[in-house]
């Protein structure tokens, strides 16, 4: 048993990474004060084009470029909504995802008949992203977001918006960055769960990792510490449920799926310890 | 500084009247009126945060303004707060220069007290060497040796030549600082000097209106009975222990506003169960459901609701009560003011209520509607409703109330006579007399 | 009143702008991979309007939708951010399936009391520990689908136990059909749930005080209106109408369970009531056009190769155009 676990944590590492990802990008934003539903649909996105780009011109790199790509075109939708027309989030982040669901199935089924797709995926080398994302991007963002004066602003974006115009800084602009600043983020997860983990696209292949990460943002209570637990945590517990799973022993599947969400909800309540969100998020 | 003719309108409330004011530097200006005064406008066109529509400015030095409500971020800590506000400067520094106490810069703002809250706020402007310092109400939340601390700061920063211009309703303070009063009232001036008793300051700040006196209504005298004795009138409910409102008489609450008339009706609307009708002061945000139409509004509480017998009664009411609207379809939002209070009165006072919570039923309204107020409540009265009359306007607590309370920091005064309270209200209303009952 | 009557117009225009955008967006997808868009069109009618058989597909998916919808329009217009219709969905069809042994009626009343139990949880959540609902009730769904998930491949899986799916509920729970067709008795309950719900709304006591609530609830409170009541009583008729689309589903529809039952209508219900600016009987015209997309998208995937989810992705530019219009209208006025 112990063994097992052990042996899943490396794996669990490398399966958790698109994840972990996506928890950092949606840290900055929340902490900006938006709450961007829409993340799954900008991650889904980005591994469609991920996966084109590099079928295309059989270049990793490029599907990496072109990913991010994706996740920006479909967050700037996002920020036009929550930012510019200052319309609900929550509605508009709902929105999104339907509408990169519909844009991924359409484009997929059409680009299924056509000679680009019959490109083999062009195999995935050396992987820097792992160490990236789960040692050097929390360090950096935790750095900005702590130590910098823009760092300063973004945060006081998502407590006292006020007080962020009150220093004559645009609260808009700040949002907008670290809008950015997800979209990279997504935009690497999303080509690297299709990249690296999938070699390939399938339609609505992030199942729901945009809202596990939206999960483990307020399980880690809005903290790089905690959404590097939060995130470890998950994976591992996902890993050793498929290796319990392959030995025939263990809680059924379905009902540990529900498990991140159900310590999410007990959070919200306050109930796991105490929880305090953004002063201004989601307005 | 100089400021000439400066008018500020938010749509057809004129906020600012025509106002002139100069300012010498090393001053202490206690800038006093009632909420709604045109203080803080004033202030904040002084400060350049607001445009005026008409009007100059002559001098304009650097300003430093504190508002009343705190520009911090809670879960930052005080350093964090003060590098939002000029990033790169040592915190412990910018506090030993600002002559204020504030200890331990690494603690949350959330876990600071509101004194300390107010500390650092003023730390933050007194950073910047503003020539000219403004106070919104600084001294709201402070315990009286805070703001005796806030006095010296002022003191020193005037001592240096910088103009303070201390905005406040608590007069005792004001005169305790100031150097120079200058009261406001509807946007106006209406007195400026440095040398006036805390009497005349509350006489000059008060809403002062000419209201249909008491003396010329049909109504009888229930004055009178109340004096007689209080075992003959029916206990209605207790506002306090000692404070009781009676059946058929109406209680007039005064004070400056913001010493706990709100938290009073709002707890009333809470915990009062029956026939109760509330009279909600603030009549844009609690009155009305603008999106609603007038017959909606009206039976909003109704157990039993049809649109056409609805439709009806608010056809009635609306003649009953002489409202200005096309329909009782008509949005509720497109009522002036004045037909908007009717609306509630006929909302409130149509299910016969047994006691009546009015909160400055006549705010805003003209003399017509306010007439037509007082006879309502009169009306309730004689048909033995018990009422609590919270309100800012002296004139029409001496028309319509049998017996009066003073309220000051959320205590009320002994119950007054109309005639006592006409004598010691502006003492009791500004604070002067600390050993008030209850 | 001719305000009044301007301002329906306006907001009549406002939806049929928001369709149309949706629609010509689609017919766009259609030049961008060399189909015309006149071509589409006319597949995309006769796919769901064209024939009576076609009608009846679209009428079909219309009814989930309009209870759904329903279901979003009441909270919204409480002012209750019920995002949680994919889960009260799941809800009510799991609760559908138990009452199935006791016959229809158990059944459709099973389905309505879990979708009402199931939004409730978020009801309680945000009474007791302040827990914004809008966040609660999309968790919910999760945990709904990971639950369901759970029942069709344990507990409830079927007897042969070879696919994720459970066995078919008893003939008698079954809805009838209406007349020889497929179209089941479940389209008139929806119907009449939406009157119904249009009658709570405009012309009862308790209906006046939703609306009030999601006006203005600290008027409504001054007024004599208990905003916690009435939003217990809102959220619950909410998932009790999402419930009852799920048991409906099950009983007029697929007649088992089965992995992915909910398929999005819980969010299409927003897309429905968002173009029907919450309107309970402009929801049926609203689910009927969405029912409509969808069964057309179906045929334009079979006979055009076009993925049937440009259905989804007409509702999200439904869903974007709606919340930017009603925003500048509520602006303007």
């Amino acid at each position: 048993m112990t063994e097992q676990l052990l042996a899943a944590i490396p794996l669990a590492i490398v399966a958790s990474t698109p994840l972990l990802l996506a928890v950092l990008g949606e840290l900055v934003v929340e902490r900006a004060g938006m709450i961007n539903l829409g993340i799954e649909g900008m991650m889904l996105t980005a591994a469609m084009t991920a996966v084109v780009a590099a079928q295309w011109t059989q270049s990793i790199a490029l599907g990496f470029v072109a990913g991010i790509a994706g996740a920006a075109a479909i967050g700037a939708i996002f920020g036009l909504f929550a930012i510019r027309f200052a319309v609900d989030q929550i509605v508009t982040g709902t929105a999104i995802v339907l509408l990169a669901q519909g844009l991924t199935g359409v484009v997929y089924r059409q680009l299924q008949q056509s000679a680009i797709f019959l490109q083999p995926v062009p195999r995935f080398g050396t992987d820097v992203i792992v160490p990236l994302a789960w040692i050097a991007i929390p360090i950096v963002l935790a750095l900005v977001l702590w130590r910098t004066r823009f760092g300063l602003r973004l945060r006081a974006c998502g407590e006292l918006p006020g007080a962020v115009t009150a220093v004559g800084a645009s609260v808009p602009r700040h949002r907008w960055i670290a809008l950015a600043i997800e979209s990279v983020l997504t935009g690497i997860a999303g080509a690297y769960l299709a990249l690296a983990l999938s070699s390939g696209f399938a339609e609505n292949m992030t199942s729901g990792r945009g809202f596990i990460a939206l999960s483990i943002v307020i399980f880690g209570r809005w903290k790089f510490k905690g959404a590097l637990l939060g995130t470890a945590v998950f994976g591992i517990a996902a890993a050793a449920q498929y290796a319990m799973q392959a030995s025939g022993r263990g809680v059924p599947f379905h009902l540990l799926l529900a498990v991140p969400y159900v310590v999410t909800l007990l959070i919200l309540c306050g109930i796991a310890g105490k929880v305090r969100a953004p002063e201004s998020l989601g307005r | 500084m100089r400021l000439t003719h400066i008018t500020k309108r938010f749509g057809a409330n004129v906020a600012v009247d025509d106002v002139s004011l100069a300012f010498a530097p090393g001053e202490i200006v206690g800038l006093v009126g009632e909420n709604g005064a045109g203080k803080t406008t004033l202030m904040s066109i002084a400060a350049g945060e607001l445009a005026a529509d008409e009007g100059t400015i002559d001098e304009r030095e650097s300003v430093g303004i504190v508002h009343q409500h705190f520009l911090l971020v809670s879960e930052f800590t005080i350093a964090e707060n003060l590098a939002l506000a000029m990033w790169g400067r040592d915190p412990e520094a910018i506090i030993r220069d600002s002559g204020i106490e504030l200890r331990d810069v690494h603690r949350r703002v959330a876990e600071l007290s509101v004194g300390e809250k107010a500390k650092l706020e003023l730390i933050k402007a007194v950073a910047r060497h503003p020539r000219f310092l403004v106070l919104d109400e600084p001294t709201s939340v402070l315990a009286p040796a805070e703001a005796g601390e806030l006095f010296a700061v002022m003191r020193a920063l005037a001592a240096a030549g910088t103009t303070v211009v201390f905005i406040s309703h608590k007069i005792p303070e004001v005169l305790e600082v100031a150097t120079r009063v200058v009261v406001m009232r509807r946007g106006r001036i209406v007195a400026d000097g440095s040398s006036m008793t805390a009497e005349e300051l509350a006489w000059a700040m008060v809403e002062r209106r000419q209201v249909e006196r008491r003396s010329d209504s049909l109504v009888p005298q229930t004055s009178e009975i109340s004096r007689t004795g209080e075992s003959d009138l029916r206990l209605a409910f207790r506002l306090a222990d000692n404070v009781a409102v009676h059946s058929g008489e109406i209680l007039a609450i005064i004070g400056v506003a913001g010493n706990g008339q709100a938290e009073m009706a709002a707890s009333l609307r809470d915990s009062l169960s029956g026939r109760v009708a509330h009279i909600p002061e603030d009549r844009a945000r609690d009155g009305l459901i603008a999106e609603m139409t007038i017959s909606e509004n009206i039976a909003l509480a109704e157990p039993r609701w049809q649109p056409r017998v609805a439709a009806q009664r608010a056809a009635a009411l609306i003649e009953r009560f002489d409202i200005r609207a096309q329909s009782p379809d008509q949005r509720a939002g497109s009522l002036s003011g004045g037909n908007q209070q009717k609306v509630i009165l006929a909302r409130e006072l149509e299910r016969q209520p047994e006691i009546i919570i009015a909160a400055e039923p006549s705010r805003g309204l003209d003399i017509e509607a306010t007439r037509f107020v007082h006879d309502e409540l009169r009306a309730a009265a004689t048909r033995g409703a018990a009422i609590l009359l919270i309100t800012s306007d002296l004139d029409e607590a001496f028309a319509l109330g049998d017996a009066i309370h003073v309220i000051y920091r959320g205590k009320l005064s002994a119950r007054l006579t109309p005639a006592e309270a006409a004598e010691q209200a502006p003492r009791l209303m500004g604070g002067v007399n600390r050993e008030i009952g209850a | 009143m001719s305000g009044r009557t301007n301002e329906r117009r306006f907001r009549f225009a406002i939806a049929i702008v928001a369709a149309a955008g949706a629609i010509i967006v689609l017919a766009l997808c259609g030049i961008a991979f060399g189909r015309g868009p006149g071509e589409l069109l006319s597949i995309l009618a006769s796919g769901s309007v064209g024939s009576s058989f076609a009608l009846q597909g679209t009428l079909l998916k219309s009814v989930p939708l309009l209870l759904t919808g329903l279901s979003v329009a009441l909270a919204f217009r409480a002012g209750v951010w019920n995002i949680g219709g994919e889960g009260q969905f799941l809800a009510g069809a799991l609760g559908a399936f138990l009452g199935a042994r006791y016959g229809m009626v158990a059944a459709l009343a099973a389905s309505v009391i879990a979708g009402a139990i199931w939004a409730s949880i978020a009801t309680a959540m945000r009474l007791w520990r302040n827990a914004p609902e809008v966040l609660t009730t999309i968790l919910l769904n999760f945990i709904a689908i990971h639950l369901f998930g759970y029942a069709v491949n344990g507990p409830l899986q079927e007897a042969s136990g070879k696919y994720p799916q459970s066995d078919a509920i008893p003939a008698a729970a079954m809805l009838p059909t209406l007349g020889d067709r497929e179209l089941h008795a479940g389209a008139l309950i929806a119907l009449v749930v939406a009157i119904g719900v249009w009658f709570l709304l405009y012309r009862t006591a308790e209906g006046l005080r939703l609306r009030a609530m999601g006006f203005n609830p600290s008027a409504a409170k001054w007024a004599g209106v208990n905003v916690n009541a009435q939003l217990v009583r809102a959220m619950a008729i909410s998932g009790a109408m999402a419930g009852l689309a799920g048991g409906i589903e099950l009983l007029g529809v697929t007649h088992r369970l089965f992995e992915r039952f909910a398929a999005g209508y819980g969010y299409a219900g927003i897309a429905v009531a968002l173009l029907a600016q919450l309107h309970p009987l402009g929801t049926i015209a609203s689910a009927f056009f969405f029912g409509a997309l969808t069964t057309g998208a179906g045929e334009l995937q079979r006979t055009a190769g076009i993925s049937s989810m440009v259905a989804t992705l007409a509702q999200a530019i439904v869903i974007l155009a709606m919340i930017v219009f009603t925003r500048r209208s509520k602006a303007s006025s």
